[in-house]
């Protein structure tokens, strides 16, 4: 009986598509962590503060609350997890030092320290609570898909920084040179330039006039340079997402083309595709179009 | 020459397998990072002593690293000119080979960041800012030990009809619309637009910027203005198409010849232990997760069963 319990909550808690159960659990743990986070926002406002103190207190006393209830429960449910293996503390011990455990643990915890020790520094724990909002990213998959996204593209990202090295230092170093003299104070040494070169890639040309006229020229290809670093950014990030797609595209019609080898596709075929489909968000007709290329073949 | 060949020749071809760094062992490796982080250093050195304090405070000990790398790296550019006589086996080709690396664009980086100082020692009177510059191209070495140049070279190498349009497109516009707001806006402005070079200037500070600086005010001018605008933020748009292309190119380029390595691999059945660090070596080449590489393998797996079955 207690097993079983273990067993439903630890599905549930982990979003498992076989209760309808653990849709709503979701959309709870959502709305109260958006909830938190509006009132972090408001309470910053000084009249909104004055007004409702007591009501933000109230609240983040219960958010605590719910927050660890939520947190116990996960550790306590984790226990089934590799229990087959003999281990109840494995899975628990994954989930405590995984990403989201540590969020969920650093985000409610400090509200304990702060009673026991109220002389704190109220400002890290308003910081901390902020981590709340990354607890939204656990039911998230499009964060997910990006850092999948940027991963897999690290070599162009880390080539892309490189380049961006050489660029600012390079471009800093010349203007140095060049105007080193005539604006001491803001080529006066290559660390100080280095700001300028960073500043006119990142934020664009402009912020400081040149006056000579290698100085010049100097900056407007240093403007140009970050208008490719920009497009060389968001022409990697592009090409990482559609990559991406391609290769999901490719993995779901391996599952596809193995469900139809065998002439038939039957239910338990079918509810995995689905499952597939869902998690890699392949439209509909995506799915249609691979379907029909299949059976023409 | 027949029989084994002689210590000289064994030497030279070792030295430049070393320096090379295309076979890929212990000491090629350790010469590498040495070299890499002495330029780096060198790097973070010219950096620091543009500043008046540390200039002031230790200016000995940047001369002693100045002559110190000097003297590294003339011993490298020595050793590699030597070496490359081993580049091709043939011996009527040793100094083909040497050509190729005095000529190509590292020979020219080594020989331009090292050079330069004994041109010092001989005229002490040089401008020393030029000779600066010329040490900052130190900076360049390292894009041997990085493929970033390389990929990036390569994927507008792979796009250049697009590149070379782009800029083509922006060329034309730069003369088009300078010449016309010189026309439109030369009588009423002539402090900012006195001639069509001013016009260009104010033209590409627009493109790179967004804005040029100047406020028109005749209403052509304003359209002008507004129209130039619009063409930077296209222009943007046009070069971001062209990388994403470009990268996407790449990378499914890479992910198709890793494919063709594996079905090669595979075809025999088994896969050994050679061709197993083969793959891990491409993999590693290539800069592909382990995740795609598992994807290409499933796939090519699962395409041999169903020929099997068919």
């Amino acid at each position: 009986m207690i097993v079983g319990v273990q067993q439903y909550v630890m599905e549930v808690l982990e979003g498992s598509p076989k209760h309808r159960m653990s849709q709503y659990v979701e959309w709870l743990i959502s709305s109260v962590v958006l909830i938190n986070c509006t009132a972090v926002i408001l309470d910053s406002i000084p009249e909104v503060h004055a007004e409702h103190k007591a009501f933000f207190h109230e609240l983040e006393f219960w958010s605590v609350m719910f927050f660890t209830a939520e947190y116990l429960l996960r550790v306590w449910s984790l226990g089934r997890k590799y229990l087959a293996e003999g281990s109840r503390w494995k899975g628990r011990k994954e989930y405590i030092f995984s990403p989201f455990g540590l969020i969920d643990f650093f985000a409610t915890m400090p509200h304990y320290l702060h009673m026991f020790f109220p002389t704190l520094d109220l400002r890290i724990l308003r910081v901390l609570r902020l981590l709340r909002i990354l607890k939204l990213s656990k039911y998230n998959t499009a964060l997910q898909d990006l850092f999948h996204a940027v991963h897999s593209e690290r070599r162009a990202f880390g080539s892309a920084a490189f380049l961006l090295m050489i660029a600012t230092i390079v471009s800093a170093s010349l203007m140095h040179f060049a105007e080193g003299h005539e604006q001491p104070e803001h080529f006066g040494s290559i660390p100080h330039a280095i700001y300028w070169s960073v500043v006119t890639i990142t934020a664009g040309y402009g912020n400081v006039e040149p006056v000579t006229r290698a100085g010049e020229a100097i900056a407007l290809l240093t403007g140009f340079l970050g208008v490719c670093m920009a497009a060389i950014m968001t022409g990697i990030v592009a090409s990482a997402f559609s990559n991406q797609m391609s290769r999901k595209k490719a993995a779901f019609k391996a599952q596809l083309l193995k469900a139809l080898s065998d002439g038939e596709v039957s239910e338990a075929e079918r509810d995995s595709l689905r499952r597939l489909q869902q998690r890699f968000r392949l439209s509909d007709a995506d799915v249609q179009a691979m379907i029909d290329g299949a059976q023409n073949k | 020459m027949s029989g084994a060949p002689s210590l000289y020749a064994r030497a030279q071809r070792r030295t430049y397998e070393i320096l090379d760094g295309e076979v890929f062992d212990q000491t090629s490796r350790i010469c590498e990072y040495f070299i890499a982080s002495l330029v780096v250093l060198n790097v973070i050195a010219i950096i620091l002593e543009s500043v008046p304090q540390f200039h002031e405070a230790y200016a000995h000990w940047f001369d002693y690293f100045d002559v110190f790398s000097v003297v590294v790296f003339s011993i490298e550019y020595v050793l590699r000119v030597w070496s490359y006589g081993a580049r091709y086996p043939e011996p009527e080709k040793t100094w083909q080979g040497r050509r190729d690396y005095i000529f190509s664009p590292f020979g020219l980086v080594d020989f331009f960041s090292t050079v330069p100082f004994y041109l010092q020692l001989l005229f002490p009177g040089a401008d020393l800012r030029v000779l600066r510059m010329f040490r900052l191209m130190r900076i360049f070495k390292l894009s041997r030990y990085n493929s970033a140049m390389e990929d990036m070279l390569e994927a507008i190498k792979s796009e250049r009809d697009s590149f070379s349009s782009a800029i083509f497109l922006l060329f034309i516009s730069c003369l088009l619309f300078s010449s016309l707001i010189y026309i439109v806006e030369g009588q009423d402005q002539p402090e900012v637009f006195p001639s069509i070079p001013a016009a260009m200037h104010w033209f590409m500070l627009t493109i790179i910027a967004g804005w040029g600086n100047v406020d028109p005010v005749s209403f052509l001018g304003v359209l002008l203005v507004v129209v130039t605008q619009i063409l930077a933020i296209a222009l943007a748009a046009i070069l971001t198409g062209v990388v994403a292309t470009a990268y996407a190119a790449q990378v499914q380029g890479r992910e198709a010849l890793y494919e063709m390595e594996v079905r090669e691999v595979l075809a025999d059945g088994v896969v050994s232990e050679e061709e197993h660090h083969h793959l891990k070596h491409l993999q590693a080449k290539y800069g592909m997760s382990d995740e795609q590489v598992q994807a290409i393998a499933e796939q090519v797996r699962m395409e041999k069963e169903a020929a099997k079955a068919s």
